[in-house]
Order: C-alpha cells, then sequence, then structure tokens
C-alpha cells in the first residue's frame, strides 16, 4: 500500500486509542479520589505524569494546579494545544482518517466524524458540565464502536493491520505509564490500610480495563503485586503490557513476513520481535516487583525506537 | 392536491418554465402521484425529513472545503430534498443529444492535436483555436490510448421558457459534482423510499463500476491488469470529498502527488513493499499543476516527468491534457459546426446564441447591447468573470466595456436566458418556492464509446431571484430522478 495512507491509518489507530484512553483514565480518576482517600494532588498529580504534559501543565497552571482535579480534567480534556486532550486526539484521528477516506470504512468513518462533532459541538461541553461520567462515557464507546467497526467492516488487509499496529503499540504504552506511575504512588503511601490499599489497585484495573478479567483470574485477592503482574504479564488480557506488544508483532509480521528479507522492515520487526520475546520470558512468580519501573521503562523506551523504525521503514521518514 | 399540501400555493414565475408544476401550479403529469405523494408530508413531515437529510450528509462528512478559510473549514453543500425530475422522454432526448455531443468534442479535440483539418477547412477559426489560452502546442501529436480524450465529460444544460434543453457550457477538463449525485440519492432513498418508487426513478448507484470499467478500458496496451488510481491535489482542496468517495467507491487508490515518482519515463507510486508503477491516471489536479517540468514551475502539487511519461505512452492521464480548447467559451460558438463536420447530423441539442467578441461584428453588438447580455470571460468558471447585464451597474458594464476594448479575444457574450424553476424549500421561511435551476449530467467516455448516467447535478441558485446556481456563489443541490420508460 501506498506509504502515506499506512502512515496516516498507523495514527489513526493511535489517536483513536490515545482518546479512548485518556477519557478512561480521567473517568477512574474521578471516582478513586472518593473511594481511596488519596488527596487531591495524590490523585492527579500521576495523572498529568500518565499523560506526559507534566511540564506544560505546570507552566502554564502552575505546581499548585496538578492538585486542581477541574483543572486537570479542564485541560485534558479541552486545551487546543495539548497533544494529547480528548479535543485534540479526536480531531486528529479524524483528520487522520479523513485524509484515508478511501481506506476507512464509511461506517467506521461515520463513527469517527460523528465523535469529533460531538466533541468539537455544544452538546459535549453540555455533557462535560452536567454529567462528567456520561461525557466520558460516551468519548470511550464511540472510540470502541469505531475500533469495533474497523474489524467488522473493512478488509483484514494491510491498511487495518496498520490501524492495529498504532492501536497496540499505544495501549501497550498506555498501560505501561499508567502502570509505573500508579504503582510507585501507591507503594510509596504512608499509613496503608487494606480496605484502602484494595480501592487503590481496583482504581488502577479499572483505568485499564482490567477490573473484571483480573477478578477471573485471582478470584478476589488483590495485592499490589498480583495486579502490576497482571496488568504487564497476564498473556490473555489484551490491555497487558506483554498482550498489546505481542499483538502489534503480530500485527507487524502479517504486514513484512520475517521471512521477506527483501522488503523494507528489517529493524522495525527485529526490534519488536526481541521485545515481545523478552516479554514472553520474565516470570510472573516470583514477580520482581523491585524491577517493575526499570522493565517498563525499558518498554516505553524500546516502543518508542520501534515507532521511529517504523516511520523510517515504511512511511519513508529519513534515510532508510 | 391536498389542502394542507407542502406545494400548496407555489406557483411558478410569469413566462418561466417550471420543472415540476405547470403554470397552474399543478404537478406535471408524469410526476404526479410522485408529487403528490410527497406533497401530502405537509410543511411540518416534510421539514423534518429535510432537517435529518442535512444532518445526514453532515455526519458523512459529505463536504467541500471552503478556500477562503487557511484551516479548509468544511461544510455541506447545501441540499433540498424536493427533487427534479425528468421524464422518460425528455430524458431519451437529451441522451442522444449529450452522446452527439460529446461524440464531435472528441474527434474535434483528437483533429485539434492531430491533423488539425477543420481549421484548415475554415470551419473553426485558427487564431481562435490555436490561441485559447488553455491549447497545448507541447502536445501536438500525441495521441492518448483509444484515441479517447473526453473520458468523463459535464455538459451544463438549462431549459428555456419553451422547455427547451440548451446547453450553456462544456466541462471537458475536470468536471466535479457526481459524489453528491450520488449521495443525494443515498439520502432521498433513505428519507422519501415511496415517492422514489411512485416516480419509477433509473438507479444512478452504478456510476463508480462504469467510472473503473472506463479507466481500465484505456490503460496503455502493455497492462495486462492495469493498475488505477485517482491522484488527489489533497485534503484541503474543495472536491477533496468527491475525489476519496470516487477511489473508495472503484476500490483504487488515492494518491496525492508526494506518492508518485517518474523514472525512465514510467509513473511508479511509492509503497511499504517499494515502488508499484501506475498504468491509468483519474487525476483532479488542474492541468496546470501537474507537471513542474511542463507547467508551473512553482507548482507544489506536481509530479515532475508526468508529461514526458504520458507522451510516451506509459501512463494513461484522465482526462487528456489539453482539453481545455475545447471548453472554451469561444470555441463552444462553433460546436454545432463541429457536430456537422464530423458526423454530417443536425445537433439534437440546442445550444445559446453566442457572440465572439473576437470577431469585429459581434464586438461591436455587445458593446453597443450590453445591457441587455451576458458577458462571460472564455477561460473562468464558477460564475467567475461574469457581467449580468440587466442586473448591472452603469460602472461595471464600463468596467466591462474597457476590458472588451482590450481583450476581445477573452470575452463572449450570450442573452439572457430565462432559466427554468423547480420548487424548492427555503428553510427560514417555512416554504416551497420556485428557484432557479440547471443540470449537469455526466457522459463516460471508453474505449466503447460514451455512457450517460442516468440522473446528473441539478443545481439551484438558493437567494431569490438568482440565476447564478455555483456552490462557490450561494447555490445548493437537488437530487435528479430520471423516469424509466413507461412499462
Amino acid at each position: 500500500m501506498i506509504s502515506r495512507v499506512a502512515e496516516h491509518c498507523f495514527w489513526f489507530g493511535r489517536y483513536l486509542e490515545r482518546a479512548e484512553s485518556t477519557a478512561r483514565v480521567l473517568g477512574v480518576t474521578s471516582h478513586l479520589a472518593t473511594d481511596a482517600g488519596l488527596t487531591p494532588g495524590q490523585t492527579w498529580h500521576p495523572v498529568v505524569i500518565v499523560s506526559g504534559e507534566e511540564e506544560p501543565f505546570t507552566a502554564r497552571f502552575g505546581p499548585e494546579a496538578l492538585a486542581d482535579g477541574e483543572a486537570v480534567q479542564r485541560y485534558l480534556t479541552w486545551d487546543g494545544e495539548s497533544p494529547v486532550s480528548i479535543r485534540c486526539t479526536v480531531g486528529a484521528a479524524r483528520l487522520n482518517a479523513r485524509s484515508i477516506r478511501e481506506v476507512v470504512s464509511l461506517e467506521a468513518w461515520e463513527t469517527v466524524n460523528e465523535l469529533h462533532l460531538w466533541v468539537d459541538g455544544p452538546r459535549s461541553r453540555e455533557a462535560f458540565e452536567q454529567d462528567r461520567y456520561g461525557f466520558y462515557r460516551q468519548v470511550r464507546n464511540l472510540a470502541q464502536l469505531c475500533l469495533g467497526h474497523l474489524r467488522s467492516t473493512m478488509l483484514h488487509d494491510e491498511p487495518l493491520e496498520f490501524m492495529r499496529l498504532g492501536v497496540n503499540l499505544e495501549r501497550g504504552g498506555q498501560t505501561a505509564r499508567i502502570l509505573d506511575v500508579h504503582h510507585h504512588l501507591f507503594t510509596a503511601l504512608e499509613q496503608r490500610h487494606d480496605v484502602v490499599e484494595t480501592a487503590l489497585w481496583l482504581g488502577l484495573l479499572r483505568a485499564c480495563s482490567g477490573y473484571e478479567p483480573f477478578m477471573k483470574r485471582h478470584h478476589g485477592l488483590v495485592n499490589g503485586e498480583a495486579v502490576a503482574a497482571f496488568l504487564m504479564l497476564e498473556p490473555r488480557f489484551p490491555r497487558s503490557v506483554r498482550y498489546a506488544v505481542h499483538n502489534a508483532r503480530e500485527r507487524l509480521e502479517a504486514i513484512r513476513p520475517p521471512e521477506d528479507a527483501g522488503l523494507p522492515g528489517q529493524d522495525s520487526v527485529a526490534r519488536l520481535g526481541t521485545l515481545d520475546g523478552w516479554l514472553g520470558v520474565l516470570p510472573r512468580e516470583p514477580f520482581e516487583t523491585r524491577l517493575l519501573h526499570e522493565r517498563l521503562t525499558h518498554v516505553v523506551d524500546e516502543a518508542a525506537r520501534v515507532g521511529s523504525d517504523i516511520a523510517r521503514e515504511f512511511f519513508g521518514q529519513g534515510p532508510v | 392536491m391536498e389542502a394542507s399540501g407542502l406545494f400548496e400555493g407555489t406557483l411558478p414565475l410569469p413566462g418561466v418554465y417550471d420543472e415540476l408544476l405547470d403554470a397552474s401550479g399543478r404537478p406535471r403529469e408524469p410526476f404526479r402521484a410522485a408529487l403528490e405523494h410527497l406533497s401530502s408530508r405537509g410543511t411540518e413531515g416534510f421539514a423534518r425529513c429535510q432537517a435529518l437529510a442535512e444532518l445526514a450528509l453532515f455526519n458523512q462528512g459529505v463536504t467541500f472545503s471552503v478556500y477562503s478559510d487557511q484551516r479548509g473549514t468544511e461544510k455541506i453543500f447545501p441540499f433540498c430534498l424536493i427533487p427534479r425530475v425528468v421524464s422518460a422522454p425528455d430524458w431519451a432526448r437529451l441522451e442522444a443529444g449529450l452522446v452527439q455531443r460529446v461524440t464531435a468534442l472528441n474527434l474535434f479535440l483528437d483533429d485539434v492535436y492531430g491533423d488539425q483539418k477543420i481549421l484548415k477547412d475554415k470551419v473553426v477559426p485558427a487564431e481562435l483555436v490555436l490561441g485559447a489560452k488553455h491549447y497545448l502546442p507541447a502536445l501536438h501529436g500525441v495521441r492518448p490510448a483509444g484515441g479517447v480524450r473526453v473520458h468523463i465529460a459535464g455538459i451544463d444544460l438549462v431549459r428555456d421558457p419553451e422547455g427547451t434543453w440548451r446547453v450553456l457550457e462544456d466541462n471537458l477538463r475536470t468536471p466535479s459534482g457526481v459524489s453528491y449525485v450520488l449521495e443525494n440519492r443515498r439520502a432521498t432513498k433513505r428519507l422519501l423510499p415511496q415517492a422514489l418508487d411512485l416516480a419509477r426513478v433509473q438507479p444512478v448507484d452504478h456510476y463508480p463500476t462504469r467510472l473503473a470499467e472506463t479507466l481500465a478500458s484505456v490503460a496503455p496496451a502493455r497492462a495486462r491488469d492495469p493498475s488505477l488510481a485517482v491522484l488527489t491535489p489533497g485534503p484541503y482542496n474543495s472536491a477533496y470529498f468527491e475525489h476519496s468517495f470516487l477511489a473508495r467507491t472503484m476500490g483504487i487508490e488515492l494518491v496525492q502527488a508526494p506518492d508518485l515518482f517518474v523514472d525512465d519515463d514510467k509513473v511508479f507510486v511509492r509503497t511499504t513493499r517499494g515502488p508499484r508503477q501506475v498504468d491509468v491516471i483519474y487525476r483532479r489536479t488542474d492541468e496546470a499543476y501537474l507537471d513542474p517540468e511542463v507547467f508551473r514551475p512553482d507548482s507544489m502539487l506536481g509530479v515532475k516527468g508526468l508529461v514526458r511519461a504520458y507522451a510516451r505512452g506509459n501512463v494513461s492521464l484522465v482526462n487528456a491534457l489539453g482539453n481545455g480548447v475545447a471548453d472554451d467559451k469561444a470555441v463552444y460558438a462553433f460546436v454545432p459546426h463541429m457536430v456537422r463536420y464530423y458526423l454530417g447530423e443536425e445537433p439534437k441539442l440546442e445550444q445559446l446564441q453566442t457572440w465572439v467578441c473576437n470577431t469585429p461584428d459581434d464586438c461591436a453588438y455587445v458593446l453597443e447591447n450590453i445591457e441587455e447580455l451576458v458577458v462571460k470571460a472564455v477561460d473562468e468558471a464558477g460564475g467567475y468573470g461574469m457581467l449580468m447585464g440587466p442586473q448591472s451597474t452603469l460602472a461595471e458594464r464600463e468596467e466591462f466595456r474597457r476590458r472588451i476594448l482590450a481583450e476581445p479575444r477573452k470575452y463572449i457574450a450570450q442573452r439572457r436566458l430565462e432559466l427554468s424553476t423547480c420548487p424548492t424549500w427555503i428553510a427560514d421561511r417555512g416554504c416551497v418556492e420556485p428557484r432557479r435551476v440547471d443540470l449537469r449530467p455526466y457522459i463516460l467516455t471508453g474505449r466503447a464509446g460514451p455512457w450517460v448516467l442516468p440522473g446528473g447535478l441539478t443545481r439551484v441558485a438558493l437567494v431569490e431571484g438568482s440565476y447564478i446556481v455555483n456552490s462557490s456563489q450561494g447555490g445548493g443541490s437537488k437530487d435528479t430522478w430520471v423516469q424509466k420508460e413507461a412499462p
């Protein structure tokens, strides 16, 4: 397929996933504050760190705003300059899709277009002010509906593979960042109390849509180590780091089989394959919690390098 | 007609032909059943349908971009759900006339870029043709595959007060609008299915299939399974929706200039698996921006070497290059002569009497009678570069007199025609009023000859009293229903 089109497919997938993820994290965090009795700073500061926006956010609103849930939510929802705000990611997903209308199925296009028109229009502002939960839910639902349309109405062919590659790389990176930041915060809290601690880990699971899947695996035994191991390594949970990286690898290898040495993509395939292989042999028991931060950092860094390799080898950016 | 009906109180303008209603405001006989059904919805019922149609078009992104805004704001092309209907016998006559006209125009272009017999025989003045802005001497002797040059034609037609169809202008370069024909029909099918059935309307949704066949039929001879592509200037082009629509519905790739490159006089597209040769390009980029080697060197939209590849016969371009010489508004005056010259037939379609300012007698007449005439620049479109004499101010007329005297070749004049009207929904008044319309049918020509899509784009001047239907100047569109032959 055309390199430019492949690039739009990839970013369409990434932005769609990012919009959904931001909406989910913001929605869950609002509840977390109530359930776990955290201070507003403990609640919202990590969200800003996960978004990668700590520096611009603090520069504009001051460090005290990191403890202001409303300020954080407004920024990550509406800010016109932040590349991670819901408004911008939805707009970017839709703009990428619009540039490849001939590739995106009609159903998927209509969904992302409706999501964009809604977010950009007055009805979403109204929902945000009057029914915050409903607002986040609507963003997640339309993004999910669009992802569903992509898989059920498009040819399972290269364009879709590039979209899903984007979705899975983004998803793996998001789970890794959410887990890293929150795990660090929760384990550092003083005067821990069982009930509170359970509420924290459940909140983290919900932020990754992993509450029910985790319970099915662990039957109610909630503790930091089990949750971290689940979100990082559970091979059958679609938002675990391992699953997302493995799925991204499958997508990439469908696009460019490892044995076709003559085709572009050698470095991307090799690097993603190595990362997936490494995750696949990490032990879940004993789960080495003290190495969690180091390992998640490795995942995030390698995923970013895979992204640059893909841009260079498939989208024709920079030297091949 | 029912008392509370949608068309109640709608009367055609005096001295003007109305497409749907007779002089007393009753539906014309062939459309009676469908219009009575439509009318029975009443204004409220209809207003609801109209709002739903607009919402659907907006959500689907059936939009055009507005150039004046840097960010490329998208708007829907205003759409009126009340259709324009054409009866079967009317359409049969039109169809035959369109096939004849497009055939003659194709032969004319082939001649101009070949032996130039028609110029030598002085049927069309040589200086008019060879001096046309869009004549491309560099392409003399280059004959496209199958000799087809006007693969896609959009012929603009109007109806005079007697109900006679007349050609207003020919669009033989990159006529646009067909995607709205298909999308308007989709909206109508959803909202007025019964009226559509009652009117026994011919389908239009096979257009993309026919277009793909047309493109494949003119591929260079060596290509057995030709690789086709639509070339667009990009998402900020006003017609981008249509470009992506056509690529999507034909199932072929939509490319932008940077996706293409020329090597060894062959055209390749950059893919994730390396370069792949392209055989046929339906190019929606204006010719002037197509190849910086030949046309505008500052073009960012072009592909260097594309014209060389085309001249070598390694790639087919649709439409062919240089067609502008045949849709020049001064050359238009001679199309009836072309029909007689090439086909030995009388023209089946009327057109407008035209004064060509390049001819001294015509020029004198135009200068003298400018107040009654419509003056048009020969190489402009979209309703620009025009003087509507009867509605003009003295200063405007003086300005055009000056321009004509300075460059007579650049201007033609015609009488202002009382364009026909069609009942149209006027949202802010909540009622139906007659508004002027034109019709652009689409004619595809592949190796097998011309084919006319049974339908077309009906454009409507939404502003009361206006004669200008262009979307850039407050025009909207309607679905065009062509009826099947009576059983």
